[in-house]
C-alpha cells in the first residue's frame, strides 16, 4: 500500500556479529545478524542449528540465557517466522532468535517445519502449540502437537495474512434475518 | 441377633478391584478463576495426570493486534489480564514509546507507578479473598478485602472513569490528571491500609487450618519453576529474585526504596501466600513515596490521535505485573495497523507449571495449589 512507510532497507554489507553471534561463531554455528529490535541482538539462526545453539545459550557459564520468554510465530509477508525471545534469570542478558522460512520454499499446502524443542525446554511445550495453532508453524517432535487455543478440529491458522474467516451468521449474507 | 460391625481389618480385598477414573473439573467451576477445564486422571484421590485444555475465553487479542489501528487497540487490551489491566496498558505503552523514541514526562511516570501499584494491591486483595473461599472459608471473608478494594475501585473511578477496565495508561503518558483532592483522598488511604493487612493477617496467617491447608503443599522447586518459565512471586518464592522492579528497572523505580520480597528456599503454597501479603505492604509504602515526590507538569508526551502510527521497526517491553512479567513484542512497519502484536502473558507461563505440580497430590490440594499460582483465565486465553 503506497500509504505505508517501507520498513529501513537491508544494510549493504551483512552486519557484525554480536556478543551472542561472537560466541555461537566459536562453537560451530553460523548466524545472520539483523537490525536491533530497540537495543536487543537480534539473529537468525538456520532450523538445523537450533537445538545446539538454544542448549548452548542456555547452559554454557558465558551466556546463561535461562529463560525462555515466548516463542512467536509471524507471517511476515515473504517468509514464515519462528521468533525466539531468551532472557536470563540471573544477569541482563537478552537475545531475540528468529528461524525464517521463505513462503517459497514451503510446498503447497503445507506448513513451515522447526524442530520443537520442548523435549529439553518445557515452557516451550505450550509456546509452540499456539505457535502452531494460531500461525501455523510445524513443531517436528513435539510431544503433543495440538491446537491449544482454538479448538482441536478448527481449519486454517488465523495470524497469517491470507486466514479467511468462516462463515457464521455474522458475516455470511443469508436472504432471510430474524430482524 | 444383633449384627456385629465389620472390623476394617477383616475386609477381604483380594478381589477389590481398582480402575484410574477420569475426572473433568469442568469449565464451569467457581474456583477456577475462569473458564478452564481440567482432565484429571485419578487413582482414587490422588492426581495421577492433568491436562489442562485452554481456549475457551480465546478471544483473538493477537488478531485484534492486526488489525485494529493502534488507538483502537489501547482500549481493547485491559481486558486480557481485567485484575491488573493498567499493567497490560504499561507493557503496550511502553514497546510502543521505545519504537517510537517518545520521551515520557515525569509526572506521568509518577502517576503510571501510583496507579500501577494501587492496581497490583487491589488485585492481590481480590486473590486473597477468593483463595479463601476456595479453601472453603465462606463465612464471608472475601468482603474483609472487598473493603479496602472498593475504595481503590472508587479512586480508579475517579482518575480513569472505570472501575475495571481503565484504559488509562496510554501511549506516550496518561490519560487524564487527577484533582488535587483525588491525592489526599490515596494518602488517607495508605494511612489507614497496614492496619487492615493486620486484620487479615489475624485471621488467616497463623490460623492452624489454612497451615495445615498450605504449609508443605505444592512445592515448587527451583529447577523445575526456571524450566517452565515461571516469573512472579512463584519464582520469587523458590530462591531466585526475579522482580522487573529491581533487575531492569523502568519508569521511576530506581528512585524509590522497596524490598523485593524473595525466600531463598523451595516455596509452598503458605509461602507464596505470605509473599503477596508482604507486596501488598510493600507496594502501600511505594504509593506513599509517588506521593511526596510526585512533580508537577504535563501528562503525555505525544498528542494522540485517532489515526495515530508508530515509526517502523520491532521491540519487546515487559513491566511487573502482580501474577508475573508481562511482555509485549510489537512490529511495526509504519501503518495505520501494526503489524504483529505478540503478548506473553505471565498467567500462560505460569499455567504450564500445574501439570507438574499436582502429580501425586489429593484432589483436595488442586485448589490450594492451582489458587496459590494466582492464575487469571482470560489472561492465559487473551
Amino acid at each position: 500500500m503506497s500509504t505505508e512507510a517501507k520498513p529501513p532497507a537491508q544494510p549493504e554489507a551483512p552486519l557484525e556479529p554480536g556478543k551472542f553471534g561472537q560466541f555461537l561463531k566459536e562453537h560451530g554455528i553460523s548466524t545472520n545478524r539483523l537490525p536491533d529490535s530497540c537495543g536487543v541482538e537480534t539473529i537468525t539462526i538456520s532450523a538445523d542449528d537450533l537445538h545446539q545453539a538454544l542448549k548452548l545459550l542456555r547452559s554454557s557459564q558465558e551466556t546463561k540465557l535461562d529463560l525462555l520468554i515466548t516463542v512467536s510465530g509471524v507471517d511476515n509477508n515473504d517468509t514464515i517466522d519462528a521468533v525466539y525471545h531468551l532472557w536470563s534469570y540471573y544477569n541482563n542478558d537478552e537475545l531475540v532468535l528468529k528461524v525464517m522460512t521463505p513462503k517459497a520454499s514451503i510446498p503447497e499446502g503445507k506448513l513451515p517445519e522447526v524442530p520443537s524443542i520442548s523435549n529439553f525446554w518445557s515452557a516451550a511445550n505450550w509456546h509452540e502449540r499456539e505457535t502452531y495453532d494460531l500461525a501455523g508453524v510445524r513443531f517436528t517432535g513435539h510431544p503433543y502437537p495440538r491446537r491449544i487455543l482454538n479448538p482441536w478440529d478448527w481449519e486454517g491458522h488465523p495470524l497469517r495474512r491470507d486466514y479467511k474467516q468462516p462463515a457464521d451468521d455474522l458475516n455470511s449474507k443469508h436472504k432471510v434475518s430474524f430482524r | 441377633m444383633a449384627t456385629e460391625l465389620v472390623k476394617t481389618e477383616d475386609f477381604r480385598t483380594d478381589d477389590l478391584r481398582t480402575d484410574e477414573m477420569i475426572i473433568n473439573m469442568g469449565p464451569q467451576h467457581p474456583a477456577t478463576h475462569g473458564v478452564l477445564r481440567l482432565i484429571l486422571t485419578l487413582d482414587g484421590e490422588k492426581v495421577k495426570h492433568v491436562e489442562p485444555i485452554l481456549g475457551h475465553l480465546h478471544r483473538a487479542q493477537e488478531w485484534q493486534g492486526q488489525n485494529r489501528t493502534w488507538f483502537q487497540y489501547q482500549a481493547l487490551i485491559d481486558r486480557v489480564d481485567y485484575l491488573s489491566g493498567m499493567f497490560t496498558s504499561w507493557a503496550m505503552a511502553r514497546s510502543c514509546e521505545q519504537l517510537d523514541g517518545i520521551t515520557v514526562p515525569p509526572r506521568a511516570e509518577y502517576l503510571r507507578v501510583m496507579v500501577a501499584e494501587m492496581n497490583r494491591i487491589s488485585s492481590h486483595l481480590l486473590w486473597l479473598g477468593t483463595y479463601l473461599i476456595d479453601l472453603g472459608a465462606m463465612f464471608g471473608f472475601p468482603f474483609y478485602p472487598f473493603r479496602e478494594r472498593e475504595k481503590l475501585l472508587d479512586l480508579f473511578e475517579e482518575i480513569s472513569g472505570q472501575r475495571m477496565m481503565f484504559n488509562y495508561i496510554r501511549i506516550g503518558g496518561v490519560h487524564r490528571d487527577p484533582k488535587a483532592e483525588w491525592f489526599q483522598k490515596v494518602r488517607k488511604f495508605t494511612e489507614e491500609f497496614p492496619q487492615r493487612v493486620d486484620e487479615y493477617e489475624a485471621i488467616v496467617t497463623e490460623n492452624p487450618i489454612f497451615l495445615k491447608r498450605t504449609k508443605g503443599v505444592g512445592i515448587l522447586k527451583q529447577s523445575v519453576a526456571k524450566d517452565y518459565g515461571v516469573t512472579g512471586p512463584c519464582i520469587r518464592c523458590s530462591g531466585i529474585p526475579l522482580d522487573l522492579r529491581r533487575t531492569k528497572p523502568y519508569s521511576v523505580y530506581p528512585e524509590l526504596k522497596f524490598d523485593v520480597i524473595t525466600y531463598d528456599k523451595e516455596g509452598d503454597t503458605w509461602d507464596r501466600y505470605m509473599a503477596r501479603i508482604l507486596e501488598m505492604r510493600q507496594s502501600n509504602e511505594i504509593i506513599k513515596q509517588c506521593l511526596d515526590m510526585i512533580p508537577a507538569g504535563e501528562i503525555m508526551g505525544k498528542k494522540q490521535m485517532a489515526g495515530m502510527r508508530i515509526k517502523a521497526g520491532e521491540g519487546f517491553a515487559a513491566v511487573e505485573s502482580p501474577r508475573g512479567i508481562i511482555g509485549c513484542y510489537v512490529t511495526s512497519t509504519g501503518g495505520e495497523k501494526p503489524f504483529r502484536f505478540r503478548w506473553r502473558n505471565p498467567s500462560f507461563c505460569n499455567l504450564s507449571v500445574l501439570s507438574e505440580l499436582l502429580v501425586g497430590s489429593p484432589i483436595a490440594d488442586i485448589m490450594a495449589i492451582f489458587g496459590s499460582i494466582d492464575v487469571i483465565l482470560p489472561d492465559v486465553d487473551r
